[in-house]
């Protein structure tokens, strides 16, 4: 009897312990925080590892080179001009998009019927894979079927070649690109508008301003932090296009429209399967956005504190 | 916006009014017609997608293109399971994104309850971890992530593709913001009850996040649904890919054969906007939640 007693004390006692909210806490995370650390923080530590290595897919004649991977990047023309095409892709996509998404979300911001529905069908391309964008305008940009070329040609156009083009294949994949995202902008700001104070607009009409001046004077310092979010965000998904490039152009042509994510892709998943390398590239991309970005929330916050 | 202006207007000018009246009218004539222009460029791809989707091969090649074909055919929807393993695709999609929206759900709601009610050592520590993971882009850990799939042999495995997916700090922090939002005096009075903890969270807390819950479920089923990158680094036979590895590997830059894989296209964006057209705000709600700033 004693027997059961004590081990029954000894299971009520361990269920309290566990069930204290200071210990139980870490059974809540455990599962998350394991995940975490083991497929996300290990390998994050491993590709700085492996930039140090001359390693294949296959592991055969695995060797430390140091620096090596590093040096030959600089050399690596095809490395280096797919970094250019990335930060080209930036330039043009994320301006873009985040100013058609904040003009859309201003315009749109009154609940009306209309504006109501506008709002649902732009954000459809949103959960609309780019996948499935890059299969809709390759048909929708072919030279011999398209209709955009078609539409062209009706306003007496020449009919480019798109993304067959060398200097047209990024400007069209950027265009791409915000038809199918400027829905996520224009949600977000569409959220930061409307929770602009009335009073602000109502003391902004007071002193005579009219609508463009309130919407520069009022709504802009007004959405400044979410307009931040949404550069700083796209800047860092900009950074790794990768879909869109990998099914409408591949990259093509010459290698003209290959971006960094891309490359790394095809040097460490494809001939030669250099994953060493491929790693170190990783790396150096990694250091550019996390730099670009630290920058550009700098800039931000200063912008901010300029504005209140 | 324009209701006031209009009123102060009136009071100030009134003589000017019926003036005024016109501009106004014009002004949001020409909102609406700008408008609808956007609107046509959004929807017409679709649209020409899915009318398309059902033309003969020799009315989707044609030029000058034409919207309407004289006949139309199932004829692709046929054959696209033919040329493209496409069933397989399908349910790969299915489990993948269907199981990693569930299990990320519960273990995301579990850890953000952790960090938003109960108090315990570490825990600054612990939310600034799930916070700078939420800022490591997946292309700077897919190789090493690679290797430690592969040996674990859980290359071309379901669990292989759902595990590193199970979890997301962006989820986590979601969760936090909703369970902080409850009222404190709830779980308390669970407790003087004598609930135990865990019974706390799905029995009282749980409930009460209904529309977190499908705001992130929504969002994680989308991501992982449409993702590409991640299921082409993890799945290396062709009997694996998802739906948008698979449907890019057969188009690339070389279509060959434009029905089938517009057939393709369509069935594979059709189960979200189906699912978009009944939780519509849902979808809305996730996106508003990833510009929210602490």
């Amino acid at each position: 009897m004693e027997e059961i007693d004590t081990s029954v004390n000894k299971k009520r006692s361990f269920f309290r312990f566990w069930n204290q909210p200071k210990h139980a806490a870490y059974l809540f995370m455990a599962p998350s925080i394991i995940i975490l650390l083991f497929f996300m923080v290990i390998p994050l530590v491993g590709t700085l590892g492996l930039s140090f290595f001359d390693i294949n897919i296959f592991f055969t004649g695995t060797k430390f080179v140091g620096l090596d991977n590093f040096i030959q990047f600089f050399h690596d023309q095809r490395a280096i001009n797919s970094m250019w095409h990335t930060v080209y892709f930036t330039l043009l996509e994320t301006p873009t998009q985040v100013i058609v998404g904040t003009i859309a979300a201003a315009a749109l911001s009154r609940t009306t019927l209309f504006n109501r529905f506008s709002r649902s069908v732009f954000y459809v391309p949103v959960i609309c894979s780019l996948t499935t964008s890059g299969i809709i305008f390759s048909m929708l940009l072919d030279p011999n079927i398209g209709w955009i070329p078609y539409v062209l040609h009706q306003f007496g156009m020449s009919t480019p070649q798109f993304f067959r083009d060398a200097s047209l294949a990024m400007p069209s994949i950027a265009v791409m690109t915000v038809w199918k995202n400027f829905g996520v902008t224009m949600t977000i700001m569409l959220t930061a508008i409307q929770a602009i104070s009335p009073s602000l607009y109502e003391s902004a009409e007071m002193d005579g301003a009219n609508k463009k001046q309130q919407f520069f004077h009022v709504t802009i310092p007004q959405i400044i932090p979410s307009l931040g979010f949404c550069v700083m965000t796209n800047l860092i998904g900009s950074m790794q296009v990768f879909d869109q490039i990998y099914v409408t152009t591949a990259g093509g042509p010459e290698f003209k429209t290959e971006s960094a994510v891309q490359y790394i892709y095809s040097r460490g998943f494809s001939a030669p399967y250099q994953l060493g390398y491929a790693s170190s590239v990783a790396t150096i991309l990694f250091v550019i956005i996390a730099v670009l970005s630290i920058s550009a929330n700098l800039y931000m916050s200063h912008k901010e504190k300029q504005m209140r | 916006m324009e209701a006031r202006t209009a009123s102060t207007t009136e009071l100030v000018d009134s003589g000017k009014k019926s003036n005024y009246h016109r501009s106004r009218l014009i002004k949001s004539i020409i909102f609406k017609i700008v408008m609808s222009l956007l609107i046509l460029i959004v929807v017409f791809p679709f649209l020409w997608l899915l009318l398309s989707s059902f033309k003969y091969e020799k009315d989707i090649i044609t030029y000058p293109p034409h919207i309407f074909a004289g006949k139309y055919t199932f004829q692709n929807y046929i054959k696209v399971w033919d040329t493209i393993p496409l069933l397989g695709y399908v349910k790969n999609t299915v489990v993948f994104a269907g199981a990693t929206m569930i299990i990320s759900l519960v273990l995301d709601s579990m850890t953000g309850y952790a960090l938003a009610r109960m108090e315990f050592k570490g825990k600054t520590m612990f939310y600034y971890f799930v916070m700078v993971t939420m800022m490591i882009p997946f292309m700077v850990y897919m190789i090493p992530l690679f290797i430690e799939m592969n040996k674990m042999n859980l290359l071309d495995t379901y669990t292989g593709l759902i595990i590193p997916r199970a979890t997301t700090a962006f989820g986590i922090f979601m969760m936090r913001s909703n369970f902080v939002g409850l009222p404190r005096d709830l779980d308390e009075a669970a407790r003087l009850d004598g609930l135990n903890e865990w019974r706390i969270f799905t029995k009282i807390m749980l409930p009460l996040s209904k529309p977190t819950l499908m705001a992130l479920a929504v969002f994680t089923l989308t991501n992982n649904w449409n993702d590409l990158l991640y299921p082409l680094i993890l799945t290396t036979t062709s009997s694996m890919r998802t739906l948008p590895a698979g449907l890019a590997l057969f188009t690339g830059q070389h279509i060959s054969f434009y029905g089938p894989v517009m057939a393709g296209a369509v069935i594979s964006m059709l189960p979200l906007f189906i699912i978009y057209i009944f939780a519509q705000k849902y979808f809305v709600q996730g996106s508003a939640m990833s510009g929210m700033k602490e």
